[in-house]
């Protein structure tokens, strides 16, 4: 009796969010798609041309740069975010400072600034002549700070997204922390460990999904790169240019060269690539989950 | 749990502090500046002629007061979106954790998997489909998309399979309750603090959305801030007629009040937030 | 685009146009009907059917960017009570452009008019999206405006696709005050200029005498007009010429990139926080700009009131004073508009009226484009204390009869603009061969423009 209403009533619940994301989300990712099966141009309107788009784009250098560029980005910039993310969430969750409250506020507000806003005010504080580092550099003697140059760019983009998100995964981590129980806490306090060893051997443990859920947002954070570098191309844009990423190069693509298709066969790639290294990471994760 | 508290622990966590509310504190001293004194007095700290009160009244007056407007409009699709977003995420999150049926899989992966397809191949095929219906250029534009949100249906479905107990729904099924009575009365109270979750960041993201708003909106007076600041930005930061340095403190001024509200909600958001999650440890 | 249901609503549009038309005469029908420039010598809209439809309650949408332009706008509609203009600011600059592209694409949602800046009307018109304004009366304005403005205009079958609006000739401003600190004289030709450079940056190295910006595409081609140069033209709808790296462009690149690569000039991105408190703390001694170039340093650059003046750019050839144009706007219609006659005559009132041309100057600063306000005493005669009481506007009224008027731009203005950025911009910034920047940019635009379909011959 109740296994048959079980099984009726599901499609109901998740019919309305479905619906919407077929309408808002599936219809213009299969229009996209299709889109990219044909070439347009400004003389002489559209052909049906198969594949030749993804041809063209698995070697196309500007589109291959900017996914190599993403994915160093990834590399070495996601490891630090999320350190500094969980010793934060840690931190707080051991009630061992004060002002707690505080600093969990403090480091969170950058995620509800705007990215519009953020680039504002990173783009004042790196500035060669009048920001701050560049006056201070200069007071003390030392060399200037080139945070708007080709062999800083990088980081200088890296320190932006970390600023913006260490909060952001911070809170994740930190709402996780606490749905220990806390008869797990009791025990170990039983068995005598201290702060570290107690966040050694049951926080960690205990964090692994929401790790795992902070990483692989990451991921698609990473490689789909945008906002961040095209704000600060307004200031440096002779260093960030228009591929400077895979996906700022489907907007460049799409908006300034008007060719559609070929941005749509990007955006696509790119999803692939996301798609591979996500995989990739759920299943180390659940392999070495298994021994 | 009554611990010693480390001091070396807080200065560091307080040096960190700084770091992040650096940028911020430039923000509000900018906030106090004249176009001059902007370009002419060290960043980090107030110039001779403080004017916070006259860049606020700007601000609030430029345009026959439209960032009022936009702040209000922004308010109106933030608010809207999220708690849609919030409640169609728990709404089939609880679907998906709680029933099996034919696509379950299929239908969950498909959502997630179309999170990995940026954003950018989009835009152009949404416009083409909304201006079809009539929907570009309405405040529906902005706030549909949002309405789906694919990380907050992970979330309501991670967490009502911990948070809502099957024994819970057996037990209201055989005392005769029907299932929509058992999510609206029963299991949506259980789901509060993952709801507040997700309507917290569906509301960040919403505040803060630009590119959607920039492509579907024409419409000054629809505009949300980031759009409308831009727009006044854009008078500073392209050359030709009409451009001027002198949008600048209102560039600035009007994005200190747009976070202001923000941070407001965080913190009452908070509470709930709070001893929502209290709850849900001392449950299991 | 393989827009399978965009093109329903094309055609539906366009039926509805025609629909709209049929009442208007047969011979508009036949105009916007068909509307392509294949057509032969347009038709005059008769005065009947200009003043039905001046009479006959209509909503016209309006993009445009320009501050406060609804009091411009309230004149029209006084003098045109049945007639609404909704203005939307739908961007500045590039952001409106793109939507007015996806929105003519869509085949809804576009406006009747939009303000397009000189540099954007062969982008648009080779959409064929641009109605030709001359069956509305727009060929008698011609004496009204400015030559080179005219030719702006202008389509290669003498159509003419929108109208002038403003303007921005260039010119020099500079600091007299470290002109005068520094013995510099206001250089007349561009090597007197480069001297004053080395000059001025070996006796106070935090100065210079400018700053080039290595974004701003718009100043390049500025100068490029300026030394007579053609770096694009089209003939017909499909072949264009691209001449970017001409041996007078690479004149041009060796004498800017020289001074870059030498350290005496800035090239620093321009609009940004850093730039304005440059121009504050007198980092340069000149700004290489345009006419509406002088409002708008008064209202950015107020620390430094009293001390600039202007002139007229330095030259070639000092027998032949010429400029280049950077900025400035135009009103097209949009050929999607369902109100062609309507949308016509505002776009022309707009620009010709006497009081709101007049306004214009007043209100949004804006240098004009007809020689009626060029020649007022009460614009030229205005003397701003920011330039030590100088008569700006009348410099740069000067410096507007010396633009030439056959200078064109290419069809996807983004793209050229984008890779000069990307080339000959990356290496002003670098301080790398700018001469050799211009192959690369030559082959970006020849690359895109053959992919796009154009028959391109190299320069």
């Amino acid at each position: 009796m109740s296994t048959v209403k079980h099984r009726s009533a599901g499609p109901w619940f998740v019919a309305p969010f479905l619906i919407l994301f077929a309408l808002l989300f599936v219809t213009p990712l299969g229009y996209a798609a299709y889109l990219s099966f044909f070439q347009h141009k400004l003389i002489g309107g559209t052909v049906f041309v198969g594949l030749d788009n993804y041809a063209k784009a698995v070697t196309d250098p500007q589109f291959l740069r900017g996914v190599l560029r993403v994915a160093t980005f990834f590399v070495v910039q996601v490891p630090v975010m999320l350190l500094l993310a969980l010793l934060f969430a840690l931190a707080l969750d051991s009630g061992l400072m004060w002002l707690a409250k505080v600093v969990r506020l403090g480091v969170f507000v950058p995620y509800a600034v705007p990215s519009v806003v953020a680039t504002l005010m990173w783009g004042y504080l790196y500035g060669q002549d009048y920001g701050p580092f560049a006056q201070l550099s200069r007071f003390l003697g030392l060399p200037v700070p080139k945070f708007l140059t080709d062999s800083w760019m990088l980081g200088s983009l890296a320190n932006v997204v970390t600023w913006e998100f260490v909060g952001y995964n911070m809170i994740i981590l930190y709402a996780a922390l606490r749905t220990i129980p806390g008869e797990l806490y009791e025990a170990a306090e039983v068995d005598g460990a201290g702060a570290w060893r107690t966040a050694w051997s049951i926080k960690l443990p205990a964090l692994r999904p929401a790790l795992l859920l902070t990483l692989l947002f990451s991921v698609i954070g990473s490689f789909q790169l945008f906002n961040e570098p095209k704000l600060l191309q307004t200031i440096a844009p002779n260093v960030i240019d228009s591929s400077y990423t895979a996906n700022l190069y489907a907007y460049s693509l799409a908006f300034t060269g008007q060719q559609v298709n070929y941005a749509a066969t990007v955006s696509f790639l790119l999803g692939a690539v996301i798609v591979v290294v996500s995989y990739t990471i759920l299943i180390t994760a659940n392999r070495r989950r298994q021994p | 749990m009554t611990r010693r508290r480390s001091v070396p622990l807080t200065i560091a966590m307080l040096a960190a502090l700084a770091y992040f509310l650096l940028p911020l504190f430039w923000l509000a001293i900018a906030s106090t500046k004249s176009t001059q004194d902007l370009f002419t007095s060290f960043g980090l700290w107030f110039s001779k002629a403080p004017q916070l009160f006259a860049n606020i009244a700007d601000t609030l007056t430029h345009g026959d007061g439209i960032f009022g407007h936009w702040l209000l409009n922004t308010v109106l699709y933030a608010v809207v979106s999220a708690l849609g977003a919030a409640l169609l995420a728990a709404t089939a999150g609880y679907g998906f954790a709680k029933f099996r049926f034919r696509g379950h899989g299929a239908g969950f992966n498909l959502v997630l998997g179309a999170v990995m397809v940026p954003a950018t191949a989009l835009a152009i095929p949404t416009y083409l489909l909304f201006s079809q219906v009539g929907l570009v250029n309405t405040p529906w534009a902005v706030i549909l998309p949002s309405l789906v949100n694919p990380f907050g249906l992970y979330l309501m479905r991670i967490y009502a399979e911990d948070a809502v107990p099957d024994s819970v729904i057996e037990a209201a099924r055989i005392d005769g309750a029907g299932e929509a009575g058992i999510f609206f009365r029963i299991a949506l109270r259980m789901l509060a603090p993952g709801l507040v979750t997700v309507v917290l960041f569906t509301l960040v993201a919403t505040w803060n959305n630009y590119f959607l708003p920039l492509i579907m909106l024409n419409d000054q007076s629809l505009y949300p801030v980031t759009v409308g600041l831009a727009s006044w930005a854009a008078q500073a930061q392209n050359g030709g007629a009409g451009s001027s340095g002198e949008m600048l403190p209102l560039v600035l001024t009007g994005s200190l009040l747009s976070i202001i509200p923000l941070v407001v909600a965080f913190l009452v958001l908070q509470r709930y937030w709070q001893s929502g999650l209290a709850t849900g440890a001392v449950k299991q | 685009m393989p827009e399978l249901v965009p093109q329903h609503a094309l055609s539906r549009r366009s039926f509805l146009a025609a629909a709209g038309a049929v009442s208007l005469g047969a011979a508009l029908a036949a105009c916007t009907g068909s509307g392509g420039s294949a057509a032969p010598a347009a038709e005059r809209v008769s005065q009947a059917d200009i003043d039905k439809a001046m009479a006959t309650p209509t909503e016209l949408v309006f993009w445009s960017w320009a501050p406060e332009i609804e009091q411009e706008v309230a004149l029209f509609t006084a003098k045109y009570p049945a007639i609404k203009v909704k203005v939307q600011n739908a961007g500045q600059g590039t952001p409106q452009y793109t939507k007015l592209r996806t929105a003519l694409q869509a085949g809804t949602g576009a406006p009747d008019l939009a303000q397009v800046e000189f540099q954007y009307l062969p982008t648009f018109t080779v959409l064929d999206s641009l109605l030709d304004l001359r069956p509305y009366g727009a060929d008698a304005l011609k004496s009204k405006f400015v030559d080179w403005t005219w030719g702006q205009v202008s389509g290669a079958g003498g159509e003419i696709f929108a109208i002038p609006q403003d303007t921005g000739p260039m010119g020099l401003l500079y600091r007299q005050d470290i002109f005068d600190a520094h013995g510099i004289t206001v250089p007349k030709t561009w090597d007197e200029f480069a001297a004053a450079a080395r000059k001025l940056h070996a006796a106070a190295p935090d100065v210079y005498l400018t700053n080039l910006a290595a974004n701003q595409a718009a100043a390049w081609h500025g100068l490029l007009w300026q030394a007579g140069e053609k770096p694009y033209t089209l003939s017909g709808k499909s072949d264009i010429t691209v001449a970017v790296d001409s041996p007078g462009a690479r004149k041009l690149a060796g004498y800017w990139g020289g001074l870059a690569k030498e350290g005496v000039i800035g090239t620093e991105t321009d609009f940004t926080d850093s730039w304005y408190a440059s121009l504050n703390n007198g980092k340069y001694a000149t700004w290489i700009t345009a006419a509406w170039g002088p409002a708008f340093l008064s209202g950015s650059a107020k620390a430094t009131a009293g001390k600039w003046r202007a002139a007229p750019l330095p030259q070639w050839d000092p027998a032949k004073p010429s400029s280049g144009n950077w900025g400035g706007s135009t009103t097209a219609v949009l050929k999607s508009t369902k109100n062609p006659i309507a949308a016509a005559l505002f776009a022309q009132f707009l620009n010709t009226d006497p009081a709101t041309t007049k306004m214009f100057t007043t209100k949004q600063f804006f240098f004009p484009a007809t020689k009626a306000l060029l020649a007022d005493p009460s614009f030229t005669g205005d003397a701003p204390a920011f330039y030590g009481g100088q008569k700006v506007n009348e410099v740069f009224s000067a410096v507007s009869d010396t633009v030439s008027p056959s200078f064109q731009w290419p069809p996807f203005l983004d793209q050229a603009v984008t890779d000069w950025t990307e080339t000959v911009g990356k290496s002003l910034a670098d301080k790398t061969d700018t001469a050799a920047a211009l192959g690369q940019w030559q082959t970006r635009i020849t690359t895109f423009a053959k992919n796009q379909g154009f028959t391109v011959q190299g320069g």
